[in-house]
């Protein structure tokens, strides 16, 4: 049935090295289903270990959990990357890991980088550099994407770091963006005024959270859809087939 | 080459680190991708750059740089200023361009090596 949902396509776990270790697959589930958020995509940096706990910890629950990934591409653009099923996700997994600077995380400087399973047990610690960039381009990334049936968001285009409109000063129009996000300094409605690169690509909000308290005060995006799939995400960022961003 | 004598040179506004102003400076490097500088950056160089978010600081760190320029008038984070202030990493800022601070540091004898 037709209904709307609220969705964060935008939220860290304790992969990454920036994020609270409060941000545990279990801990992010739990205040999901508290605040009536439907639908949360776990976009860790350069990494996706942590999304099997997520969907481990959403049985049972309202919540969908989408697989993705923050990318960081080698112009320093982030790129929020989503896939309906876990195994596209691996699939681009191993692309990136082919992608890899080689480096290997500093903790101390960069922060923890946490794998653990849907009751919150350390199971590893990551240890390759996550917050730096993939040796490959933002049209390879794309593309990559878009082959193995996932989609591109432009990550917070309204900050002054790590953005597509800062690292390149332009949105490029063929490399088949889903959408921009507009992070929670820049009010969705002025951001077409303030960042007119944007053009006519949707634009949805999320938390980008790093913490819970980022997740439970957003923002969120809702979408009118018929079930909490990335599909039917797609066909709302289209407004397509009566489907529709509601409110950023 | 000192920080401090940069400093002077660019009159240029310290907003933390000013602590570590007597630290040498071997060299000089400018890139606004960190990855660049991870790789390519040496101990005791000077950086300048037109990023103004707080991985500056871990970069710099990481690799053990004199200083860090941030230039073209950019306006670094607070976050930016605390780590910093935190990892006694001096930290500058100014009007002048990259390529301004670039040339003037070279004249000055600051080699790109």
């Amino acid at each position: 049935m037709m209904r709307q949902f609220v969705a964060d396509l935008h939220v860290h776990s304790v992969l990454s090295p920036c994020a609270a270790v409060e941000m545990t697959p279990r801990n992010i589930v739990w205040h999901a289903a508290k605040h009536g958020i439907d639908i949360v995509a776990i976009t860790d940096h350069n990494a996706c270990d942590n999304v099997v706990a997520a969907f481990e910890a959403a049985k049972g629950t309202n919540v969908v959990i989408l697989p993705g990934m923050e990318v960081e591409t080698e112009e320093e653009v982030h790129m929020i990357v989503l896939f309906e099923k876990m195994r596209q996700l691996k699939v681009w997994e191993q692309f990136v890991k082919l992608h890899m600077s080689g480096r290997l995380n500093d903790e101390k400087r960069f922060g923890p980088q946490f794998i653990v399973d849907a009751e919150d047990e350390l199971i590893g610690i990551k240890p390759e550099m996550l917050l730096t960039s993939l040796r490959v381009n933002l049209a390879e990334v794309c593309e990559k994407v878009n082959c193995v049936g996932g989609i591109c968001i432009a990550s917070h285009v309204d900050r002054p770091a790590n953005s597509l409109i800062t690292q390149l000063g332009f949105i490029p129009p063929d490399v088949g963006l889903a959408a921009v996000e507009v992070s929670r300094l820049t009010n969705p409605s002025e951001a077409i005024k303030r960042f007119p690169a944007i053009g006519n690509l949707p634009i949805v909000t999320s938390s980008d959270a790093h913490t819970i308290n980022d997740f439970l005060s957003g923002p969120r995006t809702v979408f009118y859809i018929n079930e909490p799939t990335l599909s039917e995400i797609q066909q709302a960022l289209k407004g397509k087939n009566l489907r529709k961003v509601v409110r950023q | 080459m000192i920080v401090q004598e940069v400093v002077d040179l660019l009159q240029a506004e310290v907003v933390a680190g000013i602590g570590k102003c007597d630290n040498e400076i071997s060299g000089g490097y400018a890139s606004d991708l960190l990855s660049y500088v991870m790789g390519q950056g040496k101990t005791g160089n000077i950086w300048v750059t037109m990023q103004g978010h707080q991985n500056i600081v871990a970069v710099a760190s990481l690799l053990g740089l004199s200083a860090i320029v941030i230039a073209g008038d950019v306006k670094p984070e607070k976050e930016t200023i605390s780590k910093a202030e935190s990892e006694e990493i001096p930290l500058l800022i100014t009007t002048l361009s990259v390529f301004a601070v670039s040339g003037l540091l070279y004249e000055k004898g600051v080699s790109g090596a």
